[in-house]
């Protein structure tokens, strides 16, 4: 087991289990497990072999890696393969349900471009090389006797959660530094600050099914959102609730969200908060109490009438006092802000008059209520943002660090040409990808380890946002590795505190044993009415889930100054560029699926390859149709792709979906479209200095050359057949309201 | 079923409503899509690739309109309950299908510009501004979000691909599907040409051949095949859970029980908004929903008490007798 020298406070520690809320008891006793609609069996891995039976398939629990949200899956597996991914309903994030990127999972544990070997620079090229020499090359650089200590050594990875995260802090503790750099382009990152700033957490819990109107500014929920399978669960119970729930969306760029949206608003980049201002404005003109903010705040409020909102935002007067009516009419309502809002200069002063609508509404306590904290603070996941891709490319530039681990992220696909990031790296004399894939970062490292897929390897996770259940899901192998040179990520972590010499580690022969030994040194409160403690194991692993207690959790409202800055034009570049995300692609991580480059895209409709969307009006301005090419310019880079043309898209602005454009990371994603976040202006929030994904000025022009957009639709519109037909909400609510059918 | 069965009984199965039906089924398979419900994320696509073995076809063929998306999410952006669309008053009106104009309004004919007949709208062409103003919403921008509509194989009672192929590699099953015959189609494709839904898919290629490069095709579904090159396939409403769990329902000597399973489509849903089960099945989740919404079956055009309800099946004035009812779209307007 454990070292001699540890005691059980640390021991717990080093199991995860560290924190203050160990000895809390009362948790949700585990149900004995369920056999799933029309599944075979769901078994624990622990099951003899001599239980799979030819020609019958079986199920194991485990968790969906394809973005932070930590989905609880099934994985059917026949004859030692796995071949279908379904959700497990015991997941208190997804309920039985998974999104097409969870579908799609199985195609990148399969996929014909995995590495296969570890590689080593040798003289300019990436090399095969042996596990013996690449790890000799990792300890002669790492190990002990290399005197690498402290800061100049640095982990760079996506978002981490469980025992992975416990063990990578273990190690980083053990080098002696802080450096640990996580990156998200899909983030909430400015959502999370104000939140904690004027509600007291970051991620409060969204009460959807109890709103009666969501007002959201850019927040992209069901689709490229912190838990789209979670959301789209709540959106369901919105939509069927008694009266039917409103949903309004404001943005610049229709998303997945907005295109299910009641009334669908286009606005001006960058005055998101502008027209939040504008809507309490009109609450407080029309008797709604405000005497709870300060002075300064309602005079700000009374500065924003309908003219000046309507000018600078370009939403009609009419419209804003609409939206306003409905918000006061329908309480509670719930106003949401995302990426569109957050993605300026002054993204946070925009997402704070946003926020400030909950506060005035008397939303905060009804349908936005305390989410708290998990009772093992070392497990929960540690969200992703852009800051720290702006750090780490100042730390490489200053030549602050020695060596960086990569492990889930891809920052040389994802940081914007500005940043520099490719050359500055050079400076980081070794650089050691944990990955998969062949992508853009990996092959840009110095030494490449391949690590096994999400579906053959152990692990533990916490979805980023949990507001209800906090759980812990567990990840097991659904099958042997495919490639047997390729290692497990919480083995490769083990060995390498153990070549530390971190006490307490060496006891564990691999990582399957030391997850075995945390889950036995549990409180009896989590492990519930197991007998034993391979019991429990047993049970876990059947279960897939181990729900564990919440601590703490409460909000409380704090109305900050807000200072939106003046709105400016830029005649040289008349156009902005929203650089969009998509369920599907995400940031560009899933470009290697190609069940997910043949899914059409769910607004446009097009597969394969980038686009470009415009406005009918700026189409006519540019003298482009559909298909043609055009050259989107920032002072930064430039992109060409044909263009999509519809009315879901402001006249002011270009969008440019991200996920395309890898010029690595194999067969399906290399060479294909273009990647957007390549010309974004090195912008950042001023407050949080996030990455200001949407502040980026460009110019259009016709590139002089077309080809037929590969799409799904042949027609955009019903021609008057009565394909999706159309009812009114009041007449929903008289014949369906309060009844449950079936 | 046999060859010669098909033969010596054609007439009796092919028993159309207005002969009051055929009436004989064990289970009669259908579904539920709930627009209110549904927002567009494509799941349900992706899961009918994973499970049903279909193939990745590649932009090329993509733009060819070879895909094989078996379950398809269109999107359309106008909505002619909420918007009516208006037509030009000089176009030579007859009957369009379904189609009831309002009031001063001239129903839609598929040879004005833009329409079916004339090919692809093509925006930003000529006269586009024009032709948005007769089919998107009537402002400058889009007011509400896209109309989504998942269509997958209706598996029509009185289905048009069924009688006009050559070799009856499709046919009516005792289940209430559509069946297609792998081993039997020649692929003379006149049952894709008579689908007024175009929910057929042609196997062009071998597709094979390429979609599956190692190790990819370990992910194959063993439980079905892997088309070859000339033969005619679609959705099965995943024919093999059923198989399944009839086999188990028959071994444990009881009826097939509603939500016993599912269909990948429906299993995977997000929101829900898709419901499979047996509409034979007086008790069924689909039976309760069709009664509730008073849509039946085996007519061209219903005859609600209250006109109100949701429940339609698309172009179901073609005759076609689908399995699939489709519930409207919700709006706050």
């Amino acid at each position: 087991m454990s070292g001699n020298n540890v005691n059980r406070r640390d021991f717990l520690k080093i199991l995860g289990w560290g924190g203050v809320g160990v000895a809390v008891a009362g948790c949700d006793r585990p149900t004995t497990v369920t056999l799933e609609e029309g599944k075979e069996e769901v078994v624990a891995y622990l099951q003899p072999e001599e239980y799979v039976i030819p020609g019958v398939g079986v199920w194991f629990a485990s968790t969906c890696q394809q973005c932070p949200a930590g989905c609880g899956v099934h994985g059917r597996v026949r004859e030692g393969r796995v071949l279908k991914m379904e959700g497990n309903p015991d997941s208190p994030i997804n309920y039985g349900k998974l999104c097409q990127m969870g579908q799609a999972g199985l195609q990148g544990h399969y996929n014909p471009d995995r590495l296969k070997k570890p590689l080593l620079r040798k003289g300019g090229a990436l090399t095969e090389v042996s596990w013996e020499e690449a790890m000799a090359q990792l300890d002669q650089k790492v190990g002990i006797a290399s005197g690498l200590n402290g800061e100049r050594f640095a982990w760079f990875t996506g978002t981490v959660s469980g025992h992975q995260s416990v063990l990578l802090s273990a190690h980083l503790a053990s080098m002696g530094s802080k450096n640990h750099f996580v990156h998200e382009v899909i983030n909430d990152a400015v959502v999370r600050a104000v939140n904690q700033d004027m509600l007291g957490e970051a991620a409060p819990r969204y009460l959807l099914d109890q709103a009666k109107v969501v007002l959201s500014f850019g927040a992209d929920f069901v689709g490229a959102g912190a838990s789209p399978v979670y959301f789209a669960n709540s959106y369901a119970k919105f939509r069927t609730a008694t009266p039917r729930g409103v949903l309004i969306q404001v943005e610049p760029k229709m998303t997945l969200t907005g295109g299910s949206a009641d009334l669908w608003v286009a606005i001006r980049p960058g005055t998101e908060g502008v027209l939040a201002l504008g809507i309490a404005n009109y609450l407080t003109t029309n008797g709604v109490d405000a005497s709870g903010l300060p002075e300064s705040l309602r005079a700000l409020i009374s500065g924003y009438g309908p003219d000046k909102v309507s000018k600078i935002t370009g939403v009609s007067a009419d419209r804003v006092a609409r939206i306003a009516a409905l918000l006061k009419d329908r309480s509670p309502s719930l106003v949401l802000a995302g990426a569109s809002a957050e993605g300026h200069a002054h993204g946070y002063q925009s997402v704070a008059a946003i926020t400030l609508l909950n506060i005035l509404l008397g939303n905060v306590g009804k349908t936005i209520v305390p989410s708290g904290a998990s009772q093992f603070p070392q497990m929960e996941a540690k969200p992703g943002n852009t800051r720290d891709l702006l750090a780490f490319a100042n730390a490489a530039e200053q030549k602050a660090l020695d060596v960086v681990f990569f492990h889930g992220a891809n920052p040389v696909y994802t940081a914007p040409a500005a940043l520099g990031l490719a050359e500055k790296i050079k400076n980081i004399p070794f650089k050691v990808a944990f990955s998969c894939f062949p992508d853009e970062t990996a092959m840009s490292a110095d030494l490449v380890l391949p690590i096994l897929s999400a579906h053959e390897d152990w692990g533990t996770h916490m979805g980023v946002y949990q507001p209800e259940q906090k759980s812990i899901s567990i990840q097991q192998p659904l099958m042997e590795p495919i490639y047997p040179d390729s290692k497990g990520f919480g083995d490769l972590l083990l060995v390498m505190l153990k070549a530390r010499k971190v006490t307490g580690f060496d006891g564990f022969e691999d990582y399957y044993a030391y997850l075995k030994s945390a889950f036995a040194a549990l409180p009896a409160s989590v492990k519930g009415d197991a007998v034993s403690d391979e019991d429990f194991w047993g049970k876990t692993l059947q279960k897939g889930i181990v729900k564990v207690a919440t601590v703490g959790g409460s909000l409380s409202t704090k109305a900050i100054e807000i200072n939106l800055p003046e709105f400016k034009e830029d005649s040289s570049r008349p156009y902005h560029l929203v650089p969009s995300a998509r369920l599907g692609m995400w940031d560009g991580r899933h470009a290697n699926l190609p069940w997910l480059q043949e899914a059409p895209d769910q607004i446009s409709k097009v597969v394969w390859t980038s686009w470009v969307e415009v406005h009918p009006q700026t189409a006519a301005k540019l003298g482009v149709k559909e298909g043609d090419f055009i050259k989107v310019a920032s002072e930064h880079g430039a992109v060409e792709a044909q263009v999509y043309i519809y009315k879901g898209v402001h006249p002011d602005v270009i969008a440019v979906p991200m996920g395309q454009g890898h010029e690595e990371y194999g067969r399906y994603a290399k060479g294909r479209g273009v990647n957007p976040l390549k010309v974004l202006a090195p912008a950042t929030d001023a407050k949080t200095g996030e990455l200001a994904l949407y502040a980026t000025r460009v110019t259009a022009t016709h590139a002089g050359r077309r080809e037929l957009l590969v799409k799904l639709m042949g027609n955009e519109t019903q021609l008057g057949r009565k394909m999706v037909a159309t009812v009114k909400a009041e007449v929903f609510n008289r014949t369906e309201g309060g009844k449950d059918v079936a | 079923m046999s060859l010669n069965n098909i033969l010596t009984n054609w007439s009796r199965y092919r028993k159309g409503a207005e002969e009051g039906g055929f009436h004989e089924y064990e289970h009669q398979w259908g579904m539920v899509v709930d627009l209110n419900k549904c927002i567009g994320c494509n799941a349900c696509s992706v899961a009918c690739y994973a499970e049903n073995n279909l193939p990745v076809v590649g932009e090329a063929r993509y733009a060819k309109s070879q895909f094989m998306s078996w379950m398809r999410i269109e999107r359309y952006w106008d909505e002619p309950d909420l918007e009516p669309y208006q037509a030009s008053p000089t176009a030579n009106v007859d009957v369009w299908i379904e189609t009831n104009p309002p009031a001063g309004k001239t129903a839609l004919k598929p040879s004005m510009p833009g329409s079916y007949a004339e090919g692809l709208l093509e925006p930003g062409g000529q006269g586009f501004e024009e032709r948005v103003g007769v089919f998107g919403t009537k402002g400058e921008m889009q007011d509400f979000g896209a109309s989504f509509l998942p269509m997958m194989c209706q598996q029509c009672h009185a289905a048009t691909c069924e009688p006009v192929c050559p070799v009856a590699a499709t046919y009516h099953t005792p289940d209430g599907l559509n069946a297609q015959v792998y081993n039997r189609c020649i692929g003379s494709r006149y049952c894709s040409n008579n689908c007024p839904y175009r929910l057929r898919y042609f196997n062009f290629w071998s597709y094979y051949e390429d979609a599956w490069p190692e190790p990819l095709h370990m992910q194959l579904n063993p439980d079905l095949a892997v088309r070859d090159k000339g033969v005619m396939e679609k959705c099965t409403f995943c024919v093999q859970r059923i198989r399944v769990a009839k086999d188990e329902a028959k071994m444990e000597n009881r009826k097939v029980r509603d939500g016993e399973f599912a269909t990948a489509c429906v299993q995977t849903c997000p929101t829900g908004a898709l419901v499979f089960g047996d509409l034979q099945d007086p008790e069924s989740r689909v039976s309760k929903l069709w009664r509730f919404h008073q849509v039946e079956q085996g007519k061209t055009k219903q005859n609600k008490q209250n006109k109100e309800l949701r429940g339609y099946r698309i172009l179901e004035g073609l005759n076609t007798d689908p399995s699939v009812m489709y519930l409207e779209r919700v709006r706050e307007v």
